[in-house]
Protein backbone atom coordinates (compact mmCIF):
# COMPACT_ATOMS: atom_id res chain seq x y z
CA UNK A 1 0.00 0.00 0.00
CA UNK A 2 2.90 2.33 0.71
CA UNK A 3 5.41 0.80 -1.68
CA UNK A 4 5.49 3.85 -3.93
CA UNK A 5 5.99 6.31 -1.11
CA UNK A 6 9.46 7.24 -2.34
CA UNK A 7 7.90 8.50 -5.54
CA UNK A 8 4.75 9.90 -3.98
CA UNK A 9 6.41 12.00 -1.28
CA UNK A 10 8.48 14.22 -3.60
CA UNK A 11 5.46 14.67 -5.85
CA UNK A 12 3.43 15.71 -2.82
CA UNK A 13 6.01 18.31 -1.86
CA UNK A 14 6.09 19.67 -5.41
CA UNK A 15 2.29 19.84 -5.44
CA UNK A 16 2.12 21.78 -2.17
CA UNK A 17 4.94 24.08 -3.28
CA UNK A 18 3.19 24.78 -6.58
CA UNK A 19 -0.07 25.64 -4.84
CA UNK A 20 1.68 27.96 -2.38
CA UNK A 21 3.71 29.60 -5.13
CA UNK A 22 0.60 30.17 -7.20
CA UNK A 23 -1.27 31.75 -4.29
CA UNK A 24 1.68 33.90 -3.27
CA UNK A 25 2.16 35.13 -6.83
CA UNK A 26 -1.47 36.12 -7.27
CA UNK A 27 -1.68 37.79 -3.85
CA UNK A 28 1.88 39.10 -3.54
CA UNK A 29 0.74 42.69 -3.05
CA UNK A 30 -1.56 41.74 -0.18
CA UNK A 31 1.19 39.77 1.54
CA UNK A 32 3.74 42.58 1.12
CA UNK A 33 1.26 45.09 2.51
CA UNK A 34 0.37 42.86 5.45
CA UNK A 35 3.97 42.28 6.46
CA UNK A 36 5.06 45.87 6.04
CA UNK A 37 2.03 47.12 7.97
CA UNK A 38 0.89 49.17 5.00
CA UNK A 39 -2.51 47.56 4.83
CA UNK A 40 -5.28 50.06 5.33
CA UNK A 41 -8.89 49.38 6.09
CA UNK A 42 -11.04 49.44 3.00
CA UNK A 43 -13.22 52.51 2.58
CA UNK A 44 -16.82 51.40 2.20
CA UNK A 45 -19.77 53.17 0.64
CA UNK A 46 -20.03 55.67 3.52
CA UNK A 47 -16.45 56.83 3.01
CA UNK A 48 -16.86 57.17 -0.74
CA UNK A 49 -20.03 59.24 -0.39
CA UNK A 50 -18.53 61.58 2.18
CA UNK A 51 -16.58 63.70 -0.30
CA UNK A 52 -14.16 64.73 2.43
CA UNK A 53 -10.97 66.38 1.28
CA UNK A 54 -8.96 64.42 3.85
CA UNK A 55 -9.57 60.81 4.77
CA UNK A 56 -8.44 59.24 8.04
CA UNK A 57 -4.77 58.28 8.02
CA UNK A 58 -3.68 54.67 8.56
CA UNK A 59 -1.68 53.93 11.69
CA UNK A 60 0.54 50.92 12.34
CA UNK A 61 0.81 49.03 15.60
CA UNK A 62 3.88 50.93 16.83
CA UNK A 63 2.32 54.29 15.99
CA UNK A 64 -0.84 53.34 17.84
CA UNK A 65 1.20 52.47 20.94
CA UNK A 66 2.94 55.84 20.78
CA UNK A 67 -0.32 57.69 20.22
CA UNK A 68 -1.89 55.97 23.21
CA UNK A 69 1.16 56.81 25.34
CA UNK A 70 0.96 60.46 24.31
CA UNK A 71 -2.70 60.85 25.22
CA UNK A 72 -4.53 59.74 22.10
CA UNK A 73 -7.98 58.22 22.45
CA UNK A 74 -8.61 54.73 21.11
CA UNK A 75 -12.11 54.08 19.83
CA UNK A 76 -13.61 50.63 19.27
CA UNK A 77 -16.02 50.51 16.30
CA UNK A 78 -17.15 46.91 16.89
CA UNK A 79 -20.35 45.71 18.48
CA UNK A 80 -20.82 46.10 22.25
CA UNK A 81 -20.71 42.28 22.59
CA UNK A 82 -17.27 42.05 21.05
CA UNK A 83 -16.14 45.03 23.12
CA UNK A 84 -17.22 43.25 26.29
CA UNK A 85 -15.39 40.07 25.28
CA UNK A 86 -12.12 41.97 24.91
CA UNK A 87 -10.83 45.31 23.68
CA UNK A 88 -7.68 47.41 23.52
CA UNK A 89 -7.01 48.51 27.07
CA UNK A 90 -8.51 51.94 27.68
CA UNK A 91 -10.53 51.99 24.45
CA UNK A 92 -13.89 53.74 24.27
CA UNK A 93 -16.77 51.77 22.73
CA UNK A 94 -18.40 53.56 19.79
CA UNK A 95 -20.20 50.83 17.81
CA UNK A 96 -20.85 51.72 14.17
CA UNK A 97 -24.22 49.97 14.39
CA UNK A 98 -25.59 52.55 16.82
CA UNK A 99 -23.40 55.49 15.91
CA UNK A 100 -26.26 58.03 15.69
CA UNK A 101 -26.96 57.49 19.36
CA UNK A 102 -23.44 57.44 20.74
CA UNK A 103 -21.59 59.96 18.59
CA UNK A 104 -23.22 63.16 20.05
CA UNK A 105 -22.20 62.12 23.58
CA UNK A 106 -18.69 61.39 22.42
CA UNK A 107 -18.40 64.75 20.65
CA UNK A 108 -19.51 66.54 23.81
CA UNK A 109 -16.97 64.79 25.98
CA UNK A 110 -13.91 64.67 23.76
CA UNK A 111 -12.17 67.84 22.59
CA UNK A 112 -11.67 68.25 18.84
CA UNK A 113 -7.91 68.65 19.28
CA UNK A 114 -7.42 65.13 20.63
CA UNK A 115 -5.85 62.47 18.45
CA UNK A 116 -8.24 59.61 17.85
CA UNK A 117 -7.41 56.08 16.74
CA UNK A 118 -10.25 53.89 15.48
CA UNK A 119 -10.13 50.13 15.12
CA UNK A 120 -12.38 47.12 14.51
CA UNK A 121 -11.72 43.42 13.87
CA UNK A 122 -8.83 43.83 11.40
CA UNK A 123 -8.66 41.85 8.14
CA UNK A 124 -10.44 44.34 5.96
CA UNK A 125 -13.34 45.18 8.29
CA UNK A 126 -14.65 48.58 7.12
CA UNK A 127 -16.11 49.92 10.38
CA UNK A 128 -12.93 51.56 11.68
CA UNK A 129 -12.51 53.46 8.43
CA UNK A 130 -16.17 54.50 8.30
CA UNK A 131 -16.04 55.65 11.91
CA UNK A 132 -12.89 57.61 11.11
CA UNK A 133 -14.73 59.40 8.30
CA UNK A 134 -17.64 60.25 10.61
CA UNK A 135 -15.25 61.62 13.25
CA UNK A 136 -13.54 63.80 10.64
CA UNK A 137 -16.95 65.05 9.58
CA UNK A 138 -17.75 65.77 13.20
CA UNK A 139 -14.79 68.13 13.30
CA UNK A 140 -11.92 66.05 14.68
CA UNK A 141 -8.67 66.91 12.92
CA UNK A 142 -6.35 64.03 13.71
CA UNK A 143 -8.08 60.72 13.11
CA UNK A 144 -6.16 57.50 12.42
CA UNK A 145 -7.33 54.04 11.51
CA UNK A 146 -5.57 51.03 13.03
CA UNK A 147 -6.14 48.38 10.37
CA UNK A 148 -4.78 45.48 12.37
CA UNK A 149 -7.48 46.16 14.92
CA UNK A 150 -8.10 44.03 17.96
CA UNK A 151 -6.52 40.80 16.57
CA UNK A 152 -3.14 42.42 15.88
CA UNK A 153 -3.11 44.21 19.23
CA UNK A 154 -4.02 41.05 21.14
CA UNK A 155 -1.58 38.86 19.19
CA UNK A 156 1.22 41.31 19.97
CA UNK A 157 0.59 40.63 23.66
CA UNK A 158 -0.41 44.23 24.41
CA UNK A 159 -2.74 45.15 27.28
CA UNK A 160 -6.32 44.06 26.74
CA UNK A 161 -9.40 45.04 28.70
CA UNK A 162 -12.71 43.25 29.12
CA UNK A 163 -13.72 39.70 29.89
CA UNK A 164 -12.11 36.41 29.09
CA UNK A 165 -12.39 35.10 25.59
CA UNK B 1 -15.99 -7.35 -6.91
CA UNK B 2 -13.23 -5.63 -8.86
CA UNK B 3 -15.79 -3.54 -10.69
CA UNK B 4 -17.43 -2.43 -7.47
CA UNK B 5 -14.06 -1.33 -6.16
CA UNK B 6 -13.33 0.73 -9.24
CA UNK B 7 -16.75 2.35 -8.98
CA UNK B 8 -16.28 3.08 -5.29
CA UNK B 9 -12.83 4.50 -5.97
CA UNK B 10 -14.17 6.98 -8.50
CA UNK B 11 -16.98 7.94 -6.16
CA UNK B 12 -14.56 8.72 -3.30
CA UNK B 13 -12.26 10.57 -5.64
CA UNK B 14 -15.02 12.73 -7.08
CA UNK B 15 -16.53 13.55 -3.68
CA UNK B 16 -13.13 14.70 -2.39
CA UNK B 17 -12.50 16.61 -5.62
CA UNK B 18 -15.82 18.44 -5.32
CA UNK B 19 -15.28 19.30 -1.63
CA UNK B 20 -11.80 20.68 -2.15
CA UNK B 21 -12.44 22.53 -5.41
CA UNK B 22 -15.41 24.21 -3.72
CA UNK B 23 -13.53 24.93 -0.49
CA UNK B 24 -10.57 26.35 -2.39
CA UNK B 25 -12.48 28.50 -4.85
CA UNK B 26 -14.81 30.21 -2.34
CA UNK B 27 -11.83 31.10 -0.16
CA UNK B 28 -9.78 32.35 -3.13
CA UNK B 29 -12.63 34.77 -3.78
CA UNK B 30 -12.22 36.52 -0.43
CA UNK B 31 -8.70 35.97 0.84
CA UNK B 32 -8.85 38.85 3.33
CA UNK B 33 -12.02 37.55 4.99
CA UNK B 34 -10.51 34.08 5.15
CA UNK B 35 -7.43 35.57 6.85
CA UNK B 36 -9.83 36.87 9.49
CA UNK B 37 -11.21 33.36 9.99
CA UNK B 38 -7.70 31.97 10.35
CA UNK B 39 -6.92 34.71 12.88
CA UNK B 40 -9.98 33.73 14.91
CA UNK B 41 -8.21 30.47 15.78
CA UNK B 42 -5.62 32.62 17.57
CA UNK B 43 -2.79 30.28 16.63
CA UNK B 44 -0.63 32.59 14.52
CA UNK B 45 0.70 36.14 14.82
CA UNK B 46 -1.37 38.74 12.95
CA UNK B 47 0.44 38.99 9.61
CA UNK B 48 1.07 35.24 9.33
CA UNK B 49 -2.66 34.67 9.06
CA UNK B 50 -2.44 36.34 5.66
CA UNK B 51 0.26 33.85 4.59
CA UNK B 52 -2.03 30.92 5.36
CA UNK B 53 -4.94 32.67 3.68
CA UNK B 54 -3.09 33.28 0.41
CA UNK B 55 -1.66 29.77 0.11
CA UNK B 56 -4.12 27.25 1.59
CA UNK B 57 -7.05 27.88 -0.81
CA UNK B 58 -4.79 27.45 -3.83
CA UNK B 59 -3.37 24.16 -2.55
CA UNK B 60 -6.92 22.96 -1.86
CA UNK B 61 -8.02 23.93 -5.35
CA UNK B 62 -5.00 22.28 -6.96
CA UNK B 63 -5.46 18.93 -5.19
CA UNK B 64 -9.16 19.06 -5.99
CA UNK B 65 -8.39 19.51 -9.68
CA UNK B 66 -5.86 16.66 -9.68
CA UNK B 67 -8.43 14.35 -8.10
CA UNK B 68 -11.02 15.44 -10.64
CA UNK B 69 -8.59 14.76 -13.47
CA UNK B 70 -7.62 11.42 -11.87
CA UNK B 71 -3.99 12.43 -12.08
CA UNK B 72 -1.33 12.27 -9.31
CA UNK B 73 -4.09 10.94 -7.11
CA UNK B 74 -1.96 9.63 -4.25
CA UNK B 75 0.17 12.77 -3.86
CA UNK B 76 -3.10 14.72 -3.84
CA UNK B 77 -4.59 12.36 -1.24
CA UNK B 78 -1.48 12.63 0.92
CA UNK B 79 -1.76 16.42 0.79
CA UNK B 80 -5.45 16.33 1.68
CA UNK B 81 -4.76 13.91 4.51
CA UNK B 82 -2.04 16.15 5.90
CA UNK B 83 -4.16 19.28 5.63
CA UNK B 84 -7.17 17.60 7.21
CA UNK B 85 -4.99 16.42 10.11
CA UNK B 86 -3.85 20.01 10.68
CA UNK B 87 -7.46 21.25 10.49
CA UNK B 88 -8.51 18.65 13.06
CA UNK B 89 -5.69 19.63 15.38
CA UNK B 90 -6.69 23.29 15.09
CA UNK B 91 -10.33 22.41 15.82
CA UNK B 92 -9.35 20.35 18.86
CA UNK B 93 -7.41 23.37 20.15
CA UNK B 94 -10.50 25.52 19.55
CA UNK B 95 -12.61 23.10 21.59
CA UNK B 96 -10.01 22.91 24.37
CA UNK B 97 -9.84 26.69 24.64
CA UNK B 98 -13.61 27.01 24.35
CA UNK B 99 -13.49 29.58 21.52
CA UNK B 100 -16.80 30.26 19.82
CA UNK B 101 -15.73 30.81 16.21
CA UNK B 102 -16.79 29.90 12.71
CA UNK B 103 -14.50 27.17 11.39
CA UNK B 104 -13.88 29.08 8.14
CA UNK B 105 -13.85 25.75 6.33
CA UNK B 106 -15.83 27.00 3.35
CA UNK B 107 -17.38 30.33 2.33
CA UNK B 108 -15.66 33.08 4.36
CA UNK B 109 -18.59 35.42 3.70
CA UNK B 110 -21.31 33.09 5.01
CA UNK B 111 -21.85 33.82 8.71
CA UNK B 112 -21.79 31.26 11.48
CA UNK B 113 -21.61 27.81 9.92
CA UNK B 114 -21.23 24.54 11.77
CA UNK B 115 -19.81 24.21 15.28
CA UNK B 116 -16.25 23.07 15.92
CA UNK B 117 -17.63 19.62 16.80
CA UNK B 118 -19.50 19.49 13.49
CA UNK B 119 -16.42 20.56 11.56
CA UNK B 120 -14.32 17.98 13.39
CA UNK B 121 -16.82 15.26 12.54
CA UNK B 122 -16.78 16.36 8.91
CA UNK B 123 -12.98 16.16 8.90
CA UNK B 124 -13.15 12.62 10.28
CA UNK B 125 -15.45 11.79 7.34
CA UNK B 126 -12.95 13.31 4.91
CA UNK B 127 -10.14 11.28 6.46
CA UNK B 128 -12.15 8.07 6.00
CA UNK B 129 -12.68 8.96 2.34
CA UNK B 130 -8.98 9.74 1.89
CA UNK B 131 -7.85 6.42 3.39
CA UNK B 132 -10.49 4.47 1.46
CA UNK B 133 -9.56 6.23 -1.78
CA UNK B 134 -5.84 5.57 -1.22
CA UNK B 135 -6.46 1.92 -0.49
CA UNK B 136 -8.72 1.42 -3.50
CA UNK B 137 -6.30 3.29 -5.73
CA UNK B 138 -3.48 1.00 -4.66
CA UNK B 139 -5.61 -2.09 -5.21
CA UNK B 140 -7.07 -1.11 -8.54
CA UNK B 141 -3.74 0.08 -9.90
CA UNK B 142 -2.01 -3.18 -9.02
CA UNK B 143 -1.08 -4.84 -12.23
CA UNK B 144 -1.40 -1.69 -14.27
CA UNK B 145 1.96 -0.83 -15.72
CA UNK B 146 2.13 2.91 -15.28
CA UNK B 147 0.02 4.61 -12.67
CA UNK B 148 -0.67 8.21 -13.40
Amino acid sequence: MFADLKRILPETCVLIALGCLFGLTINHQLVLDAFSGRLTAQPSAIAEESGLAALPMPAMLDEVRQLVASGGIVVDARSPDLYTLGHISGAVSLPMAEIEVSLPDFVQQVAKERTIVTYCSGFGCPDSFDLGVLLLEAGYRDVRVFEGGFPEWRDAGLPVGGGEQ
Amino acid sequence: MKRLEVWLYHLCRLILAAVFIYAGSVKMNDVVAFAGHVAAYQLLPYSSNYLVAVTLPYVEFLVGMLLLLNSRVRPALLTIGGMTLVFMLALVLVLLRDLNIDCGCFDPGGGQGVSAWGALLRDVGLMVLVVLCWWLRTRTSDGESAER
